[in-house]
């Protein structure tokens, strides 16, 4: 059986609790004591895609920045490509592409081209395979003519592209997205979604674990859905087997009941 | 060049192209440095006097000392304001996170991102020592440029420890510069930058023996005005050296520490 692309072993991260005034000079010496992921265990196997839903505050970022070796756990294990992410986190960094799903992030004063190259370089490609991924990237997220100029001059949802084609510049075994649909409008997140489809997932070689809110967005890319409350996972499983195990006509149904969370009559269902 | 030296030069002509785009920056400094070196020379042509001149360690007027003085506190500044300036910066631009996904270690982007303040820093200088040689005077036909630049690179890497140490307290506590402010407030008072620290009382004089400004200082105006070889200058650059190989090792591994504090945290972007 093949490595898996991402594996978690009992994961825990708390955080230190907030503290405001003269206090907050002791935050950086404090206990964590804020439970944020508890016990997680996921796998994530090659080429496999998996959706982290879940309410805000529920930890899908958290779990994302850990894998991203920006957070360190507090507790379990977590790595990619067989690499902890703590201890070995360099050699987890050249298997991760981390997009956060913010147009932030990008030198403002610097054209799409050399924010590229410049993000392409750091990650150890040559002058020229910098170049030629650039290209090829260009043409599949439709940045073209746009290339040569500042980012500032750049609208969000051309940001958003330009900031996932970073993440894809070096080739990562493993994706990481955190809400990538969260600052574009309608027909910028369906481009986007068709672009993942069509263009990443086609070819099986990259495995994805992304936080989102948004269900068809969940439906349409995941093969398995990760399910997480009150930082605990509570399931991961295919839709359909998702579906089956709470008797749900469809996953906003089962989320709520998997989270025994009711909805509100009144409100229109949105789980974010 | 090394994967390290290369990241470095990608991170120098990152903040070139950056600086590129504001080029009227440029044209502001250049006329900044006139105005800075006329008023030294004036304030100097006011202050000066016999007795004055006889109280200062090299030769020369106290245009030519007051300036040397005042031009290394823009390097020290630099030194101390780089490293937390630059972190400060990829924080609330959001790039901290994405550098950090990449293969850079945090050294080595803040190493990188040192390069071209120190750089322009220099030139800024230089424009300096240009329009004060050209217009006002300054004395340096005799200057030993090859002891000017030892005593530079000696005192960068003497004072980088204090600008790693800042910037460690600013990802701890997010906000302030303490080791800047500590160390510009004394070095204004007993670092010998615009007086002598002769008329200082006794006491001071003591303090001053273990400021590396001092040494950095002294060197730099003997290597400039009366062109002091290496090897007059070797004490001063040992222990610029010395206060380096304390300072360096130890406030890495301060960083390295809030580094890991602030990924367990979670603060690491936080500003």
């Amino acid at each position: 059986m093949s490595r898996p692309a991402i594996a978690i072993e009992a994961l825990d991260k708390s955080f230190p609790p907030a503290r405001g005034g003269w206090r907050a000079f002791l935050q950086p010496f404090e206990k964590p004591s804020i439970a944020a992921l508890s016990n997680v265990d996921l796998q994530v196997r090659e080429g496999e895609v998996v959706a982290l839903l879940g309410t805000n505050g529920a930890g899908k970022s958290t779990l994302l920045r850990i894998i991203a070796t920006l957070l360190l756990p507090t507790g379990g294990r977590a790595s990619v490509a067989g690499h902890d992410v703590v201890t070995h986190s360099r050699q987890v960094r050249r298997h991760i592409g981390y997009h956060p799903g913010t147009d932030h992030g990008l030198y403002p004063r610097l054209s799409a081209r050399a924010n590229l190259l410049f993000f392409g370089r750091l990650n150890h490609l040559t002058k020229d395979a910098a170049h030629n991924r650039l290209q090829a990237l260009a043409q599949q997220f439709a940045l073209g003519e746009l290339l040569d100029r500042q980012v500032r001059t750049l609208s969000t949802g051309t940001v958003q592209r330009l900031s996932l084609a970073r993440a894809l510049l070096h080739q990562p075994r493993v994706l990481l997205l955190d809400e990538p649909t969260r600052s574009l409008d309608v027909v910028a997140a369906a481009e986007f979604r068709h672009f993942l489809k069509s263009q990443i997932l086609k070819t099986g070689a990259t495995s994805i674990l992304f936080a989102s809110h948004t269900l068809p967005e969940v439906e349409m890319l995941a093969d398995r859905i990760a399910v997480i409350d009150s930082g605990r996972l509570l399931a991961c499983d295919t839709l359909a087997a998702l579906l089956q195990r709470t008797a749900a006509a469809n996953l906003e149904e089962a989320f709520l009941r998997l989270t025994g969370r009711r909805r509100d009559p009144g409100a229109e269902a949105s789980i974010a | 060049m090394t994967p390290a030296l290369r990241q470095m030069w990608l991170f120098f002509c990152r903040d070139l192209a950056i600086a590129r785009t504001y080029r009227t920056v440029f044209v502001v400094e250049i006329v900044e440095a006139l105005f800075g070196a006329a008023t030294f020379y004036y304030v100097a042509r006011f202050v000066d006097s016999p007795e004055l001149r006889h109280s200062l360690p090299q030769t020369g007027s106290y245009f030519a000392y007051s300036l040397i003085g005042f031009v290394f506190l823009d390097y020290l500044n630099a030194a101390l304001d780089t490293f937390d300036h630059s972190l400060q910066e990829a924080r609330d631009s959001g790039t901290l996170e994405h550098l950090l996904v990449t293969q850079t270690s945090l050294p080595i982007f803040m190493a990188g991102s040192a390069l071209y303040p120190f750089v322009a820093t220099t030139l800024r200088i230089a424009v300096y020592f240009v329009w004060s040689a050209l217009l006002f005077g300054l004395p340096l036909r005799s200057a030993n440029w090859l002891s000017v630049l030892v005593v530079l690179i000696a005192s960068l890497l003497a004072f980088s420890g204090l600008g790693i140490l800042s910037a460690s307290y600013l990802l701890l506590f997010k906000r302030g510069n303490p080791a800047k402010w500590f160390i510009l407030g004394i070095t204004s008072i007993i670092g010998g930058s615009l007086f002598p620290v002769s008329i200082l009382p006794d006491w001071l004089q003591v303090i001053a023996r273990f400021n590396p400004v001092t040494y950095a200082l002294d060197g730099t105006r003997a290597a400039l005005l009366i062109g002091a070889s290496l090897a007059t200058l070797w004490r001063s650059v040992a222990i610029l050296l010395l206060f380096a190989a304390v300072l360096l090792p130890f406030s890495m591994s301060v960083f390295a520490w809030a580094v890991r504090r602030t990924k367990a945290t979670g603060t690491l972007s936080h500003s």
